[in-house]
């Protein structure tokens, strides 16, 4: 229903790129996820999706309906789609009722609209406070309540979480999907969190540098990644370089790039390919612990084992099903 | 192939392509208004095309380096006094608590209900021979020593002391509602309260404190009535020279014309310093707690903030209510309180008139999808920069051509004979204050409406409400009191506005300004206390109102 | 949006429709007007406005301001200027209104016949009003009278540091230096500039009453100043004022050659003039005897109209042989004036 064809945005009229050639599809009801670090231009492939900015090159269609080209652009507001802004902007003047209402004004059972979506965000009986009286988490569900109670036939979320602390933020995660499962929306959100990707997103788009990396299920993203920056998002991940192939001797195909996640590797076992190595440092973190390892062949790497209990020399090692094999 | 492609994006015919796409009518009205209000700046760009009088080159021989001279003497001796002034009571009454703080915060501002001409005139006054200082010394039993205020140094003072409010209000909104948290960080630091002051809060107030004195500078150089009594030559008093005494509009062109370039540059700085720290500006907030000492400090404080609100308020306004007494029975009757109605009137009209402008300028700009039209937009402030009768002469080359065509046209065609449309009327007065003020409405709005995040006004779009509908539902609730400041400022300076008013205002109409020139001009500086007394009490209250709006925010 | 646009362009053509139609009742009820222009803004000529009113029914419109900009308001507006009558203070600017063709002639005999002639426009374009000298107020207990004669001996070293004059943007200077530079030539005149601006005891500021409170003051022992100033300040509502005006005494140079040097306020009928019958007579009325005491009495000016005798201070001066140089020179050679001014550092 949402496609979205070789998008290109620059902000400095093409010296640098925000977004370049940018092209996905989305199914009815799916919920995406657009996973990248700061600056990898997720916030601005949303803005052009929202209508908020104007693309330099490509197209954006929705439900048949070309909302942007070079030629045409559907303003923000005809377009009919949801978005929470990272910052919620609630509008500080309304009370939540106002809030909430503000999009179907032309309903003519909006009070009774409104109030429904403050129930099913789980905020009924609050709608005469107004946004400074709540917490962040209940803004949170204003906002959702705020973008849902129009209809629209696209969600988007934008860092909706990362205002929140780290317990709020698991509980509310499960919540806000729920209700977005439960209205069968179609949904986009943006985070740089893999965590909440994983949880909640039917598929994931994986963006760097203003490029899609990878577009897949979240299993599969897991299993096959298709780079080394893909691996290294989704876990700790040590990169097999020629070096690393000669102290666990292993040779492997010199036209590929290797990589092993650290909860691969083990430690005093037996397994295809070993080497020993000294531990310079162990630093405790709770349920793990980090070890610093200088190999026989002088190289350090750093290792996470959940054994508390390591001896100063070790013996290391993996399999090689467990290696990741990337096209060069 | 890639690199291909975005090299074609980028082509002249793609961009040309995406620039008629992105033409939105909003794009058009912002140009619409910006030609309006450039209109009289552009038709004296006209006439600069006819090339300078033929005493311009006599006035580069022997007068230029004065005024060049002059006016760069004032810009940094009014900016450092003004400076000190305006952040140093700004600093003292936000971060500190001390006797009478509340009266005194606004108290600071009302040296802004006082034209800078008349504050010349009180203090010429007092230091006159016969004047108030020598007669309270004379009743005192001490010697007078003649202190000469009447020069190049006096006029930077009197300017100073009339204009730092400015500062002061800008640089107090910053310390009062931004500067919390830092300060409070740097204190845990244990880094000292002066030394906090100008490692962190000076720079951090930087914005804040040089949009201030960008309108006090624009104020300095379009001085006309002060440098003129002060016998100081500076490019106002040089045009005004060259098209009246010189005879030559050409000549004076040309001097605006450098004026408005040395202005530009400043309001570009400005904006390159804006930008340059906006990062850091954003991240400061929270309320400043106001620190408590000990007595004899606190009264130190109190008198050190005193200072400036007397030389700036009381003193002027002493020796112009003393002249009152003098001259009360010659000058005051029903006709006076008349004209003070009319001045109200005026001012209340043209404030509405030129904030909706401003209001209209801001938003439409924004609306326009194309960065250009918002650097365009802000040309629509540059008349703050022009001298006042400068404006009105550019607004009577457009407007009497077009009267002249509608007369014309009007009997030719139809054999109605019709008077003037704009000339000698309200809307003439009214356009050109409106073009004069645009700058002193433009910035408070601005200013507040940067402070409204986008993501308001965004997700008031995507929720399928449209601009104009967003702006009243949303925007407009959330920066009035922007806009209630930009109202009374511009009233404020609309009752103490000189020139343009001299020449533009139609039969019948009189301000109380005209008033107080009229007599001032004729020699008659005491009968012009009372019109300029009531200049004040009706901006007072206003100011005062401002103050409280301000505090509020 | 549409609609506010809309709304508001139609509040501002109703405005000015409003503002028309005014006008045109105004011609259908065929109400007698005239408009004036002027730079006079004393309280006397607002009473003489309301004598006139009442005399003759006829409303008087006035726009004060500075002559200069009166001036360019005319010219701006060309045939369809409103104003009727131009009254400046200085026969300067009426005469570059009539270079500039703002006036028109005018013939009335009581004008012709009441006004010296070179008191008035050669062509009948203006008309002179009222008289003032510009004459030597001296500190009487430093300076004997015997050591003053000319303009022109205000150049000599012996007034070195001793001369207040205020600056050259002032009319009266410019109109006095265009009357030296007629009367002694462009070079001689430059150099008496000079010569004057080292004299001087300070920079030029202020205006005319000030030089005279510096004299008092002791700042200097000359100030150039019109007659009717020391007038006012002798009836200053400033007790210290009169106190200065006391203090010092006039002196009207160049008595023994050309006679002191005068300047006129003046008045001309504007050439567009939409009321020009009401223009003559509200110049008439202007030198008839009655308004003529008014001018003279209330303002200390000297009445042009000879009928008529100065107020009792200004005969207390006694009288003097003025410059009966035509004073439409001093406008045609003013623009010189002010850049020779200029070229002398006379501020």
């Amino acid at each position: 229903m949402l496609s979205i064809n070789s998008i290109s945005k620059s902000f400095d009229k093409g010296k640098t790129f925000a977004l370049q050639e940018v092209s996905f599809n989305l199914k009815e009801g799916d919920v995406c996820a657009i996973v990248g670090e700061s600056g990898s231009g997720k916030t601005t492939l949303v803005r052009l999706i929202a209508g908020l900015e104007r693309p330099d090159h490509g197209s954006i269609i929705l439900n048949n309906k070309e909302l942007s080209s070079v030629k045409k652009l559907v303003p923000p507001e005809k377009r009919k789609i949801g978005l929470v802004f990272q910052e919620y902007a609630l509008f500080p003047h309304f009370d939540l009722l106002k809030n909430v209402s503000y999009g179907i004004s032309k309903l003519k059972n909006k009070k009774e609209r409104a109030l429904e979506m403050l129930d099913l965000v789980g905020l009924s009986g609050l709608e005469k406070r107004y946004p400074h009286q709540l917490s962040g988490g209940q803004q949170q569900r204003v906002a959702l309540a705020r973008a849902l109670a129009p209809n629209p036939s696209l969600l988007i979320l934008d860092e909706p979480f990362s205002n929140l602390d780290a317990m709020l933020r698991m509980q509310l995660r499960s919540q806000v999907f729920e209700i977005i499962k439960k209205t069968g929306v179609t949904a986009i959100f943006v985070t740089h969190d893999t965590q909440d990707a994983l949880s909640v997103a039917d598929e994931i788009l994986i963006l760097q540098h203003g490029k899609v990396i990878q577009k897949d299920q979240a299993s599969n993203l897991y299993i096959k990644p298709n780079s080394v920056y893909v691996a290294s998002l989704f876990g700790n991940t040590i990169q097999l370089s020629k070096e690393l192939q000669t102290a666990f001797d292993c040779p492997l195909n010199p036209n590929c790039n290797h990589a092993i996640r650290n909860e691969n590797l083990s430690i005093n076992e037996e397994c295809e390919y070993v080497t020993h190595a000294r531990v310079l440092k162990k630093t405790f973190m709770g349920n793990a612990t980090q070890l610093l390892l200088k190999l026989d062949n002088g190289h350090q790497i750093s290792v996470v084992t959940k054994d508390t209990n390591v001896a100063d020399r070790i013996k290391i090692g993996f399999n090689s099903t467990d290696v990741l094999e990337f096209a060069g | 192939m890639k690199q291909a492609g975005s090299s074609d994006i980028f082509s002249i015919k793609s961009r040309l392509r995406r620039l008629k796409r992105d033409t939105n009518r909003w794009s058009i009205f912002t140009l619409a208004i910006v030609l309006f209000i450039a209109l009289p700046v552009i038709a004296i760009a006209v006439k600069l095309l006819e090339g300078p009088g033929e005493t311009w080159w006599h006035l580069v021989d022997n007068l230029l380096a004065d005024y060049i001279g002059n006016s760069f003497f004032l810009i940094f001796t009014c900016s450092f006094l003004v400076l000190i002034m305006g952040v140093g009571t700004a600093w003292l009454v936000a971060r500190f608590e001390f006797p009478f703080r509340k009266q005194l915060e606004w108290l600071l501002i009302l040296p802004l209900a006082i034209p800078s001409y008349i504050v010349a005139y009180a203090y010429a006054g007092v230091f006159d021979y016969g004047g108030s200082l020598e007669l309270i010394l004379r009743w005192l039993n001490l010697e007078f020593v003649r202190i000469d205020i009447m020069n190049k140094f006096g006029l930077a003072f009197v300017l100073s002391i009339s204009l730092f409010p400015y500062v002061y209000v800008s640089s107090r909104a910053f310390f009062l509602n931004q500067a919390g948290n830092l300060l409070e960080a740097s204190t845990m630091l244990g880094v000292g309260e002066f030394k906090s002051f100008f490692r962190l809060m000076l720079p951090l107030a930087r914005p804040a404190i040089i949009a201030g004195l960008i309108l006090v500078l624009m104020e300095v150089l379009n001085d006309y009535g002060a440098a003129q009594y002060f016998g100081v030559n500076t490019f106002t008093t040089g045009i005004f020279r060259a098209w009246f005494s010189l005879e030559e509009p050409e000549t004076a062109v040309y001097l605006s014309a450098l004026l408005i370039f040395i202005v530009f540059a400043l309001i570009l700085f400005e904006k390159w310093q804006r930008k340059n720290i906006q990062v850091t500006g954003n991240k400061a907030s929270g309320r400043t707690h106001r620190k408590m000492g000990t007595k004899p400090m606190e009264w130190l404080k109190f008198f050190l903030v005193l200072i400036p609100v007397i030389l700036g308020f009381f003193i002027p306004v002493g020796q112009l209510i003393y002249w009152a007494f003098l001259t009360a029975e010659k000058v005051f009757d029903l006709d006076f309180i008349m004209l003070s109605l009319q001045s109200f009137g005026i001012a209340l009209i043209t404030s509405l008139v030129t904030v909706l402008f401003a209001t209209l300028l801001i938003y439409f700009a924004k609306w326009s999808s194309i960065n250009g039209i918002k650097s365009i937009s802000r040309l629509g402030i540059l008349g703050y920069a022009i001298p006042g009768a400068v404006v009105a002469i550019g607004i009577m080359i457009p407007t009497l051509a077009f009267d002249k065509w509608f007369i014309n046209t009007m009997d030719t065609v139809f054999g109605v004979k019709t008077g003037f449309l704009f000339n000698g009327t309200l809307v003439a007065l009214v356009y050109a204050y409106s073009v004069r003020f645009l700058a002193v409405a433009y910035n408070p709005i601005e200013s507040t409406a940067l402070k409204v995040s986008n993501s308001i006004p965004d997700s008031s779009k995507m929720l399928g409400v449209g601009n104009f509908k967003t702006f009243l539902k949303i925007e407009f609730p959330l920066i009035k009191t922007g806009i209630l400041s930009a109202v009374i400022l511009v009233f404020i300076d609309v009752l103490k506005e000189l020139p343009l008013t001299l020449i533009l205002k139609p039969f019948h109409i009189n301000t109380l300004a005209v008033k107080a020139f009229e007599y001032a001009s004729d020699e008659m500086v005491m009968e012009a206390a009372i019109p300029s007394l009531f200049i004040i009490f009706t901006a007072t209250i206003p100011v005062i109102f401002l103050n409280k709006l301000l505090i509020k925010e | 949006m549409k609609k506010t646009l809309v709304g508001l362009l139609a509040l501002t053509l109703m405005f000015s429709c409003k503002n028309s139609e005014e006008k045109n009742k105004t011609s259908e009820n065929e109400k007698q007007e005239v408009n004036v222009y002027t730079h006079r803004h004393y309280e006397s000529d607002q009473e003489l406005f309301e004598m006139f009113e009442e005399q003759t029914g006829i409303t008087v419109n006035v726009i004060n301001a500075n002559a200069d900009e009166l001036i360019q308001k005319m010219s701006m507006e060309g045939e369809q200027s409103p104003a009727d009558v131009l009254i400046t203070v200085d026969a300067g600017r009426l005469e570059r209104a009539k270079s500039s063709d703002l006036l028109q002639a005018v013939s009335s005999e009581i004008l012709e016949e009441t006004i010296p002639s070179h008191l008035k426009d050669a062509d009948n374009h203006w008309f002179g009003l009222t008289k003032r000298a510009r004459v030597i107020a001296y500190a009487k207990d430093r300076v004997d009278e015997s050591e003053l004669s000319t303009y022109e001996d205000l150049a000599s070293d012996k007034w070195n540091d001793k001369l207040l004059i205020r600056s050259s943007g002032n009319i009266y200077n410019q109109s006095l230096m265009a009357s030296i530079m007629v009367h002694n030539g462009e070079e001689e005149a430059k150099e008496w500039a000079e010569a004057v601006v080292e004299n001087m005891a300070r920079a030029p500021k202020g205006n005319d009453r000030d030089q005279v409170k510096a004299v008092v003051a002791g700042e200097g022992d000359l100030a150039i100043v019109n007659t009717y100033y020391i007038g006012k300040m002798l009836n200053s509502e400033d007790p210290e004022e009169v106190k200065a005006g006391e203090e010092v005494k006039l002196f009207f140079p160049n008595q023994e050659g050309r006679g002191t040097h005068i300047n006129v306020s003046g008045a001309g009928v504007a050439k567009y003039a939409p009321n020009k019958e009401n223009a003559i007579k509200f110049i008439e009325f202007l030198i008839s005897e009655e308004a003529q005491k008014i001018f003279a009495h209330s303002n200390y000016e000297y009445p042009v109209n000879e009928a008529v005798t100065p107020a009792a201070l200004l005969q207390e001066w006694g009288e003097f042989k003025e410059d009966t140089l035509n004073l439409s020179t001093l406008g045609e050679n003013n623009k010189k004036a002010v850049m020779l001014f200029d070229e002398a550092g006379w501020k």
